[in-house]
């Protein structure tokens, strides 16, 4: 069963009379329990998705449906509860999730509020993160990357099916990277979450179940068990990974030649 | 969670908090200052009255105590009554009447001369004119006592034990009433002191006839518990006595209803300006409380944005962003309510114990300006995308003209509403919409300057852009943008607009009652000093001052007009004076035209005057009589002797002069004879006609005629009382023709009438009060005047000595003054003391300035200039805070310009000057705004309980206090942004860089 799926979604921002296309016809099906990174470059259009996902943007076309619920189409009610009680957002800068004067664990029991409190959980998801000794320390006088663990812990602290990472490792050093990368796999594993991460980290990439890249906002690429494939799109588009660009540079001609089980690329001279 | 959050934002908390407890304060205010002040009015205006405008007497012949209780009922202001009774009686065999009384505590307020006060039945106390029956008996006709022997009522003898002398007249416990003057008359009977008896004396005595006891009591508003909602309770009392009269045979006399005039008039004179007062001050604290407050709310926006990414309810997210809101408004309503106690205990005196309900619910309705800011903006915050929190640079609000439409047009509306009113073309100076004029003026111009300050700042941006320094182009940018320009802008113009035209208000209006009082005391200085003749008033200043240049003495008499009579020389060297109000005539010169030419007075000193005539042949059955006119030392008015009945033969004609003539000498002020025939003649064209000649006058005194120099032979020294023939006098004789049934009457001419005054108003052909206040003498305007000393309104300076000869008399309102220069009034009421004068009290300039500004107007402006200030002080720090918020919100943008290598100069530069910008535009908005309101209403704003017909008033603006708050303005300002900028260039660091976000 999907717990994400992405139909044809495409995302305009306007800003000053000008429209800037930020995703355009993404389709993407995540399963329960299964962890994605999503890659590319800045400014592909990795965040952008990663706020459809949660439900703070509604796209301009297309269709998001999050744990069965088509959030374009849920008013703001219905969406607080999705919000509560299915999902999990980590925010790209770690101070940013968190209200640096309560505690870290009031921190974690604040993303409760919408839903059954569970204290238990709190002192739990801070052993997982290792800050159950800084439980009491305001979160604002926590370290960079301390917060960026915290962060993660109130993100997963109301059991969510979904959670959404934006890049939740980049304060952190190799180790607590890896623990954070476990704790999300390891929150997949035994809870069922499904994850989508951002992320610049090829490691991250790597420890997570699955990779989804975006160029331009299109899904461009996936990686399934260490081996990357191109995705072909809506109108049967597909994007030569950068690594390939030397052997067919942007703006060079094709000729495509059919094979038995698809189409291989062949630069033409022109 | 609450409170961390609190401490986390403490110096916008607590800005939040000083700012809510301003309009907690300011309204609450309005009401503790308006009852304080009404209190202050009340007993300030009960202190002035007379004793018998200060309280009540009761009276009654039956059923004291209930009638008592049912008139005092309700009223916990009043002293114990003073409980007396008293009753007519004649003296027997003597044509005196008198009144048999008792009064609580009377003999602690008389002096005694002989013997001791009553202490037992049939005792008595008597005045100064029984003195010579101390010791004996004196029977009354009325009164009496049962003898159980006849088993009749017979006549008592009451044993005269003590003689007395009142005290003073005037000492309230004996209520103003005449009892002490002895040489009142009633009807041909004279009127002696009163008999002081016990009240032993009315149980074991008896009156007879028609005689009654009548009970009184004597209740005082007591001026240290009365208060100002004690006037509903005095109106209720003034109804009783109307009712009392109507419904019993009770009767109240007093002279409160003048009192409770003045005090609702100078109540009302409060009220109502207080109330636009505290109302535009009100607007202003709540406009600054939802700024502030929304500042608040949108200071917490991360964590509301927090709040909904996690997925909290709306009314959870609501609350959440509430919560400290709320808090803080809860604990300013208190703190709020307290401040403006405190403030209105320091500015007024007689704030009340306890808390009135208006001042509650003001205080309370002043805090719905926060809580509606606090909904709106956590409504705001709550609804905006989530995903705008984390933007780099926020969408630009658009900033619409409907909302500052509505408001221009209000104003506008306002404005033109009170021109059609009349309120701002009005120049009686007692409007007082006027005082909503300044408001609306800044208001409107703040609002048309927060347009466009951005749009001047603008055009400034584009020229830095192309060739200006880094500073600059950011300053004028970021006030170009103004996210906190709009707001700041009105607030500061506002505020500082509503400031300035306070203290304009206050400093024109101190102006005002300082050139008010000078005219209206008449000089530096006044001592009151008690009555004497008015020669004895004048040779006791000249004693006192020898030199002439230091005191004058003045007789003030009330009416319309005014008359204020004084040494013309002293007088222009001591009193107040303007040569601008007079046509450039100098005081001395005014001063010199009220004297006139004098004749000698003629004086009746004696027992008996003696007038010689020479007649023609008397008509048959004709009644030819002949008056003397005189005046009677210690007595108003004209006493008219009947010197003769003419008959033939008999040409001297003798008659007793009255007993005031003997010790002092009387003044002949005139003849009059008339001749009455029984049947009137046959030719009415050709009636009867007499004429007489009085040719000698004599006085007998000390066994011997002398003759009165009357200056019989003299016709210019007699003028016809009325329009009549000259007067005929040679060596034989003053001729007066009577005429058959007809008066002929002649004055002695000792003064000039109309007597030549200093004049203010349009006295016209009004006869002068006089010094008798019988309206006797015209008045000519020898310097008219638009403003004269010691007049108030309408009135005559005149010549102290012209204005005696002209009287009957002093009439007993009339005050006696002694007019000193400045700093001189301590050793020259020194000195009058040592000539024998009692100085009763010494009133300054200084003093009367005071009482204006303890009336009604003058309270509601000093409370509006203190709130001005201090909501000009609050609207300052509002917008430095607030530029300091919007500053703090661009370190990432100041952090990447650093990291780019701008100077830290240039960007405090940019900071400095983006402060200064903001703050000195909407100063400046404001003192434009302030003077502009000063021009327009500031002669139309009430200054005075009831405004003065004169003098002129000034309005002069002080520049030293305007120039004192723009400075202190400047300056507060400029420390103010310089040291926020300070603390901003502090928190620039580039390691904020890694924070932003993608």
């Amino acid at each position: 069963m999907s717990v994400v799926r992405c139909d044809g979604v495409v995302q305009i921002y306007k800003a000053q009379d000008v429209e800037v296309v930020a995703l355009r016809d993404v389709d993407l099906v995540v399963e329960a329990g299964e962890t994605v990174a999503l890659l590319g470059p800045s400014g592909a259009g990795k965040t952008t998705l990663l706020w459809l996902l949660a439900g703070l943007l509604r796209p301009s076309a297309g269709r998001v449906v999050v744990n069965g619920a088509d959030l374009g189409a849920l008013d703001q009610r219905k969406l607080d509860r999705v919000r509560a009680a299915n999902l999990g957002v980590v925010l790209q800068n770690p101070a940013r999730n968190l209200i640096p004067y309560l505690s870290a664990a009031q921190n974690v029991a604040f993303a409760q509020r919408g839903v059954r409190r569970d204290r238990r959980r709190v002192r739990d998801l801070l052993r997982r993160v290792g800050l159950e000794p800084l439980g009491g320390s305001p979160a604002g006088r926590l370290s960079g990357g301390e917060q960026q663990r915290l962060a993660v812990a109130v993100a997963l602290a109301n059991r969510p099916r979904l959670l959404l990472a934006d890049e939740p490792t980049s304060q952190l050093d190799g180790d607590s990277g890896r623990a954070v990368v476990e704790l999300i796999r390891s929150s997949a594993a035994e809870e069922g979450t499904t994850a989508v991460v951002v992320t610049h980290d090829q490691a991250v990439g790597e420890g997570l179940g699955r990779t989804v890249t975006i160029r331009d906002g299109r899904v461009g690429a996936e990686g399934r068990r260490g081996e990357d494939f191109v995705v072909v799109g809506r109108e049967g588009a597909i994007q030569v990974p950068p690594e390939y660009h030397h052997l067919l540079p942007p703006g060079s001609m094709a000729r495509i030649e059919a094979i038995e089980d698809g189409v291989v690329l062949r630069r033409a001279e022109r | 969670m609450i409170w961390l959050g609190l401490w986390e934002r403490r110096a916008l908390a607590l800005i939040v908090l000083i700012v809510a407890i301003v309009p907690v304060g300011a309204a609450s205010i309005g009401p503790l200052y308006a009852e304080a002040s009404r209190t202050t009015i009340v007993r300030d205006v009960l202190r002035a009255a007379p004793t018998d405008g200060r309280g009540w007497r009761y009276t009654t012949p039956v059923a004291m105590e209930s009638g008592l209780r049912e008139f005092t009922a309700g009223a916990d202001f009043l002293s114990a009554p003073i409980r007396g009774f008293e009753a007519q009686s004649q003296v027997a065999r003597q044509d005196t009447i008198v009144s048999l009384m008792w009064q609580d505590g009377q003999c602690e307020h008389v002096t005694l001369l002989e013997g001791r006060c009553p202490t037992a039945p049939f005792e008595v106390m008597v005045g100064e004119g029984f003195a010579g029956r101390f010791g004996e008996e004196v029977i009354l006709s009325s009164f009496a006592a049962h003898d159980k022997k006849t088993n009749q009522f017979v006549a008592r003898p009451l044993k005269v034990v003590g003689v007395y002398r009142a005290n003073s007249p005037a000492d309230p416990f004996w209520f103003n009433r005449s009892l002490f003057a002895a040489l009142a008359t009633e009807g041909r009977l004279e009127r002696a002191e009163p008999f002081f008896i016990t009240p032993e004396t009315r149980s074991e005595g008896y009156l007879l006839g028609s005689g009654q006891w009548t009970d009184y009591a004597l209740v005082f508003a007591d001026p240290e518990r009365i208060t100002g909602g004690d006037l509903d309770t005095i109106a209720v009392m003034q109804a009783r006595v109307e009712r009392v009269g109507r419904v019993s045979s009770a009767a109240v006399f007093t002279r409160m209803g003048d009192t409770l005039r003045t005090m609702t008039r100078q109540a009302g004179a409060l009220a109502v300006p207080t109330y636009v007062v505290v109302g535009q001050l009100v607007a202003l604290a709540w406009l600054l409380l939802f700024q502030t407050v929304a500042d608040l709310v949108r200071a917490r926006s991360p964590e509301i944005a927090l709040a909904r990414l996690r997925g909290h309810s709306l009314p959870r997210v609501w609350r959440f962003a509430l919560a400290e809101p709320l808090l803080l408004l809860a604990l300013a309503y208190p703190l709020g309510v307290l401040t403006g106690r405190a403030v209105a205990q320091a500015v007024v005196r007689h704030v009340p114990a306890e808390w009135p309900p208006a001042a509650l619910g003001a205080g309370a309705g002043a805090l719905a300006g926060g809580l509606l800011a606090a909904a709106v903006a956590a409504w705001r915050t709550a609804r905006r995308p989530v995903t705008e929190e984390w933007r780099r640079t926020p969408r630009r609000a658009g900033r619409g003209w409907v909302l500052d439409a509505v408001v221009l047009a209000l104003a506008g509306m306002g404005l033109v509403e009170l021109l059609g009113a009349g309120v701002i073309t009005d120049a009686s100076g007692q409007r007082t919409g006027a005082l909503a004029v300044p408001g609306l003026i800044a208001l409107a111009l703040a609002l048309l300057a927060r347009r466009a300050l951005p749009g001047l700042a603008r055009l400034g941006y584009g020229r830095t852009r192309r060739r200006g320094g880094l500073g600059a182009f950011l300053a004028l940018r970021q006030v170009a943008r103004g996210p906190v320009t709009a707001g700041s802008m009105i607030v500061l113009a506002t505020a500082f607009g509503l400031a300035t035209f306070a203290v304009a208000a206050w400093t024109a209006t101190l102006g005002n009652y300082a050139e008010t009082a000078r005219f209206h005391l008449g000089a530096p200085a006044v001592i009151e000093v008690g009555r004497v003749t008015p020669e004895q008033l004048a040779a006791a200043v000249a004693k006192a001052d020898p030199s002439g240049r230091q005191a004058a003495p003045v007789i003030r008499v009330p009416g319309s007009p005014q008359m204020v009579a004084a040494d013309p020389a002293r007088l222009a060297e001591v009193a107040s004076w303007d040569p601008r109000h007079a046509g450039g005539i100098a005081l001395r010169e005014a001063a010199a035209r009220m004297k006139a030419q004098r004749a000698p007075r003629a004086m009746l000193g004696g027992e008996q005057v003696r007038m010689t005539v020479a007649h023609g042949r008397i008509p048959p059955k004709a009644t030819v009589r002949f008056f003397l006119t005189i005046r009677v030392p210690g007595r108003v008015g004209p006493v008219s002797l009947p010197i003769a009945r003419l008959e033939k033969g008999v040409t001297r004609h003798t008659w007793r002069l009255p007993a005031g003539c003997h010790k002092e000498a009387c003044e002949l002020r005139g003849l009059r004879g008339e001749m009455v025939l029984p049947v009137a003649g046959e030719d009415e064209f050709d009636p009867v006609v007499l004429p007489v000649a009085v040719n000698r006058l004599e006085v007998l005194s000390g066994g011997r005629w002398q003759e009165v120099d009357a200056g019989l032979t003299d016709p210019a020294r007699w003028a016809p009382v009325d329009d009549s023939d000259p007067v005929q006098a040679d060596e034989y004789g003053l001729e007066l023709r009577l005429v058959e049934n007809s008066g002929s009457g002649v004055r002695l001419v000792t003064y000039p009438d109309p007597l030549p005054a200093i004049t203010t108003g349009q006295v016209g052909a009004k006869a002068l009060p006089g010094l008798d206040l019988l309206a006797g003498v015209g008045v000519e305007a020898a310097v008219p005047s638009a403003a004269a000393p010691g007049l108030s309104d309408t009135g005559a300076v005149v010549d102290l000595d012209l204005a005696d000869r002209a009287a009957f008399g002093i009439a007993p309102q009339a005050r006696f003054e002694v007019w000193v220069r400045e700093g001189r009034a301590a050793p020259i009421a020194g000195a009058l003391a040592a000539a024998g004068l009692e100085v009763i009290a010494t009133q300054r300039v200084g003093d009367l300035e005071r009482r204006y500004a303890g009336e009604g107007p003058g309270l509601a402006l000093l409370l509006m200039l203190v709130s001005a200030l201090a909501a000009a002080a609050l609207a300052l720090g509002r917008t430095v805070l607030a530029l300091y918020t919007a500053a703090r919100r661009r370190r990432y943008e100041l952090a990447a310009l650093a990291a780019a290598g701008a100077r830290l100069g240039a960007l405090r530069g940019s900071l400095l000057m983006e402060q200064l910008v903001v703050v000195c535009a909407g100063m400046a908005t404001g003192l434009v705004a302030g003077l502009l309101a000063a021009r327009v209403a500031l002669a139309r704003i009430p200054q005075f309980a009831e405004a003065p017909p004169t003098p002129p008033l000034p309005f002069d603006l002080a520049p030293g206090p305007l120039a004192l708050l723009l400075g202190t303005g400047v300056v507060v300002s400029l420390l103010a942004t310089m040291a926020v900028s300070e603390v901003l260039l502090r928190g620039i660091q580039v390691d904020r860089l890694r924070e932003a976000q993608a």
